[in-house]
């Protein structure tokens, strides 16, 4: 009984991986379940496989043609399958990993890539790159991503903190793509020190830390609402109105656009 | 001595709200300081006013509907509030007041309805249907704002809980003398019952042959009860357990009887609000925990002990 269940495990392990299997056939419908996935599939000439997209891929223009799946949080497996995809890329997260499997069981390859720092890029490039058959250019773009990780780091002399909600205040800790963003464009996150990628915080907290820039991802060219809100008024850069407006969709998620990320945010530093 | 006692923790948790938090404000500054005087004196007296009215509201309510478990979230009110603040969200409506109103006129809404499920049989307010008709509308609002939270596209929906379970990070002078100026009424109100409620613990025949007038009782006790947790949630959130521990822990050490157990669950509620949020805002500084935490992981124990020392006595 036991080797009969240890046989069933290897043979679902092995299911389970046919995407790393080189002899595996090269995508041709792909359905992208996160933005950063359908960002580099363009970037690296393999937009037109994709057959299926998340409301949130809005960039490039083309993406926006693409058949919307739905949010993909969690993703709806019949509306991807119904794309009758050759695979099906997913953010490596735990609902994420039970969508796969299910795919899997269907006969749709899936891959499972982590996206959470600037670091990801470009290993999850030159795998979407090997996956498409487009390993040249994937190398290229992924060769461009590890150089700005090794760019020299400019000194940290403006401070902001990034508030992502108002009510409690949730700011962006270390080990999170803006924190590491902030330190490329030359500025020091001041919650650098919390060791999570968002936290709640008190709002004594953010007017002790006093930052010089509050930074909000935002698609607006108004400051946020919580700017009129009293006891924000208690934080110097509420108060004097040194608002960073950082447009989602090119500063919320690591992509081939990182780099512009970071000029446009040192080109706002400096104003 | 137990009033003494009372009295001295409410002041002990103010002034430990005052003084102790995540920034570290001079013991010498502390009078001058801009985050002392506009952020934590009035998120500790919010703290006090919200946690009060909790209490006093979740007194009376238990024993309106005669239940140990009411709580003054049970009967629909976080409910509505939570839609309320999913549809401000979802249609963008401007302006920094623009939750906290949508979430007061949620609140609201559930109210209405709970009451006139509440009237279903006839004139008379029926209290087990009250608490019913309080559970499934609800968890009628809690779908309706799950499904606008998935089918609707703006990212931030999903901070909407947040929201609802916020705590006090939004206090202000400007919520504070909201609260401080619209609270007393409803608790005048409830104050004003406190002898009718005693002999409704005796059950309704009774109550009428002593010479309550009943029906007027449940209504004003429900309404007021309930427009003190809307404007509770309306600027801090749902803040769970203080509304059900703290009537009881009241009940324990001043009795039954209402004119005295509805001022102690008001000073109690406060005291205990305030040191949890104390304890939130600065335990695991810089970071903060849901104040919602800090009341469960306190009350509970004290409750559990109080329960104790009352079956051995």
């Amino acid at each position: 009984m036991r080797r009969v269940l240890l046989v069933a495990l290897i043979l679902c392990s092995c299911g389970r991986s046919t995407a790393g299997r080189p002899d595996a056939p090269t995508a041709d419908r792909i359905v992208s379940l996160l933005p950063s996935f359908t960002e580099i599939l363009f970037a690296i000439g393999a937009g037109d496989r994709i057959v299926g997209r998340t409301t949130w891929c809005d960039y490039p223009a083309a993406a926006r043609e693409i058949p919307n799946v739905g949010d993909g949080m969690p993703p709806n497996v019949e509306a991807v399958a119904a794309r009758k995809p050759d695979l099906v890329v997913l953010y490596n997260s735990g609902p994420n990993v039970t969508a796969a499997q299910q795919l899997e069981r269907i006969g749709i390859r899936t891959v499972l890539l982590d996206m959470n720092l600037l670091d990801d890029l470009a290993p999850a490039t030159r795998r979407l790159g090997q996956l498409t058959g487009l390993e040249q250019r994937a190398e290229s773009l992924a060769a461009s991503m590890d150089s700005l990780l090794d760019r020299p780091r400019p000194p940290s002399t403006a401070s902001l903190a990034f508030v992502v909600w108002d009510n409690p205040p949730i700011i962006i800790g270390r080990g999170s793509y803006l924190d590491q963003l902030a330190a490329l464009a030359g500025a020091r996150n001041v919650f650098h020190d919390v060791a999570k990628p968002s936290a709640q915080v008190a709002l004594e907290t953010i007017a002790a830390r006093n930052p010089r820039w509050i930074a909000v991802l935002s698609d607006s060219a108004q400051p946020p609402a919580f700017a009129q809100r009293r006891e924000w008024r208690s934080v110097p850069a509420v108060r004097e109105g040194r608002f960073l407006l950082l447009q989602g969709s090119l500063f919320g998620r690591p992509g081939p656009r990182s780099a512009e990320a970071v000029r446009r945010l040192e080109a706002l530093l400096a104003r | 001595m137990k009033w003494t006692l009372l009295i001295a923790a409410a002041i002990l948790a103010l002034a430990a709200s005052v003084v102790l938090g995540p920034a570290s404000v001079p013991l010498g500054d502390v009078l001058r300081s801009d985050i002392v005087w506009n952020l934590r004196a009035p998120r500790a007296l919010l703290a006090f006013l919200v946690g009060g009215s909790l209490g006093a509201a979740g007194a009376s309510l238990q024993a309106l509907v005669r239940n140990p478990l009411a709580d003054p979230f049970l009967l629909g009110l976080s409910g509505g509030a939570g839609l309320g603040a999913v549809i401000a969200i979802a249609l963008h409506l401007p302006g920094p007041w623009a939750l906290p109103i949508a979430a007061f006129a949620g609140a609201l809404a559930a109210l209405v309805l709970v009451y006139r499920i509440g009237l279903i049989g006839g004139a008379a307010l029926d209290p087990r249907i009250l608490l019913l008709g309080g559970v499934a509308v609800g968890a009628f609002a809690a779908a309706v704002t799950t499904a606008i939270v998935s089918l609707a596209d703006a990212a931030e929906l999903r901070n909407a809980f947040l929201w609802l379970w916020g705590g006090l990070s939004s206090a202000s002078w400007d919520s504070v003398w909201l609260i401080a100026l619209y609270a007393p009424i409803p608790l005048l109100v409830l104050l004003a019952a406190s002898r009718p409620l005693d002999l409704l613990a005796l059950g309704e025949e009774p109550a009428r042959y002593l010479g309550a007038d009943v029906e007027q009782v449940k209504r004003r006790v429900y309404l007021a009860a309930s427009l003190l947790t809307a404007a509770a949630v309306a600027v801090s959130g749902v803040i769970g357990f203080v509304g059900l521990v703290v009537p009881h822990i009241a009940r324990l050490a001043w009795g039954h009887r209402h004119r005295v157990l509805l001022p102690a669950a008001f000073i109690a509620g406060g005291a205990l609000l305030a040191i949890a949020d104390t304890l939130a805002r600065t335990v695991v500084a810089p970071r903060e925990l849901p104040v919602g935490v800090v009341t469960a992981l306190i009350g509970v124990p004290v409750f559990t002990l109080l329960l104790r020392r009352w079956s051995v006595a």
